[in-house]
């Protein structure tokens, strides 16, 4: 293999993997808050180094400039949309889960 | 009068009390405030409500003496009834058979209405509740005070380099788009036209200026590994936090009053802050970020402001990142709650 055909493998992998670990989050974390974190940040660094490697498979000069596009988009609108979702919670007045909580619980 | 809570009841309020003044040199004048309860009296959660409504009613009559000055001209008095807690209000029509049943109980000849008036909660009510009380034989009238209007300014005057800008920026981006056939020069330029005239007075809060908006760029470039290197740290926190297995996490929400200034440079910031290790912007009021923070680490990273400094430089320059961070502007470590 090429050292680019390395580096799309590496990328979509590493992609695979904050992509497994935004779905681990929303899994695991306690309310809508924390898993609007894992939601914003492992799931856009997922789907950007997704995009990169399919940018760096396809080497034609336009459909690479669309591929960085995508990537600019991504990073202008995932943190956006996980600010909607959670001012639209605020709004609702759900109170952010603390370690209080937890105590309480157990 | 029916009151409710509203944006404008404060203003129908002294428009009453100002008709009240004119009308006092023609006689006497009986002032009426009625709340209309949605519940029974019988209900669960009547008496909170009827807390509620004397309340709004004991403050309605504290803007009346408010608005009669302090030599309140003779003959002007004021009355306030809670209606309709013996029993159950579901229309517009019902609403209005309470407070004629009452209009014509203590001899009212006028009604008014707040424009704002909606009892119903989300529901419309003003329209059918003013048709329906034209059926008793008093005057209803809708207080001619202004309703609350947006003050942002959206659209600026537009001028021509703020065409020229958006118009070029359309047409490259198009282009960059398409398969530079010759049809998608003439289809861009179309494009880039629309957009301009449609955009262009929308799209700026200054003037387009050549060397700032490079400067701006060029530091952006700068700003743009910045950041990356620290969505990178975050993501590797984010997944340590969410793989271990006891999930060491200590969420709070604080607030941070960012010192940057202008629509761009704030939502910069905000987007910043979100894609960062463990913080998540949730709201923003002009300067104050409501930041939900994953860790207490993460609350060290954002107050120590290295973040703001980079957003600082980029937009304004480097004599800006030198203002404090927001720990050595004493802002920073209390939460909002716990």
């Amino acid at each position: 293999m090429t050292p680019v055909e390395w580096g799309i493998v590496a990328l979509a992998l590493l992609g695979a993997f904050f992509g497994g670990v935004a779905a681990m989050g929303i899994f695991r974390l306690p309310d809508v808050y924390t898993r609007a974190h894992a939601a914003s940040k492992s799931d856009t660094l997922g789907a950007v180094l997704t995009v990169g490697a399919a940018a760096l498979a396809l080497q034609s000069g336009i459909s690479t400039a669309k591929a960085v596009f995508l990537l600019v988009f991504m990073f202008l609108t995932n943190p956006t949309a996980a600010h909607a979702i959670a001012r639209a919670a605020q709004d609702q007045g759900i109170e952010p889960w603390t370690l209080d909580d937890e105590e309480g619980e157990t | 009068m029916p009151v409710d809570d509203s944006v404008t009841l404060r203003n129908t309020v002294a428009y009453v009390v100002d008709e009240a003044k004119t009308a006092v040199t023609d006689g006497p004048v009986e002032l009426h405030f009625v709340d209309i309860a949605s519940t029974r009296s019988v209900d669960p959660d009547a008496p909170e409500e009827l807390a509620e409504a004397s309340e709004l009613l004991e403050r309605v009559e504290l803007w009346v003496e408010e608005d009669l000055g302090e030599d309140p001209p003779a003959g002007i008095s004021v009355e306030t009834a809670v209606l309709g807690a013996d029993r159950y209000l579901f229309s517009p029509g019902d609403y209005a058979d309470a407070i004629l049943e009452y209009a014509a109980d203590v001899g009212v000849d006028r009604i008014v209405l707040d424009p704002e008036y909606s009892p119903g909660g989300a529901t419309p009510m003003l329209r059918p509740l003013q048709l329906e009380l034209t059926r008793g034989d008093v005057d209803v009238a809708e207080a001619p005070v202004e309703r609350r209007t947006e003050t942002t300014v959206l659209t600026r005057a537009a001028s021509l380099p703020k065409y020229v800008t958006v118009f070029g920026a359309s047409y490259l981006f198009y282009m960059l788009l398409s398969a530079w056939k010759p049809l998608d020069f003439l289809t861009g330029f179309l494009t880039a036209t629309l957009a301009a005239v449609l955009l262009a007075p929308v799209a700026f809060s200054q003037q387009p200026s050549v060397v700032r908006v490079g400067k701006q760029l060029a530091r952006m470039l700068l700003f743009v590994p910045y950041l990356l290197k620290e969505i990178a740290v975050a993501n590797l926190q984010i997944a340590y936090v969410v793989l271990h297995p006891s999930l060491p996490i200590d969420p709070e929400i604080v607030e941070l009053r960012a010192a940057v200034w202008g629509d761009a440079p704030v939502t910069t910031l905000a987007n910043s802050i979100t894609l960062t290790p463990g913080t998540l912007t949730v709201s923003v009021s002009d300067r104050a970020f409501d930041i939900h923070s994953l860790t207490a680490g993460s609350r060290e990273d954002l107050f120590g402001g290295s973040l703001e400094r980079a957003v600082r430089f980029v937009f304004y320059g480097r004599e800006a990142a030198a203002i404090a961070s927001p720990r050595e502007r004493g802002d920073g470590g209390e939460g909002q709650d716990g």
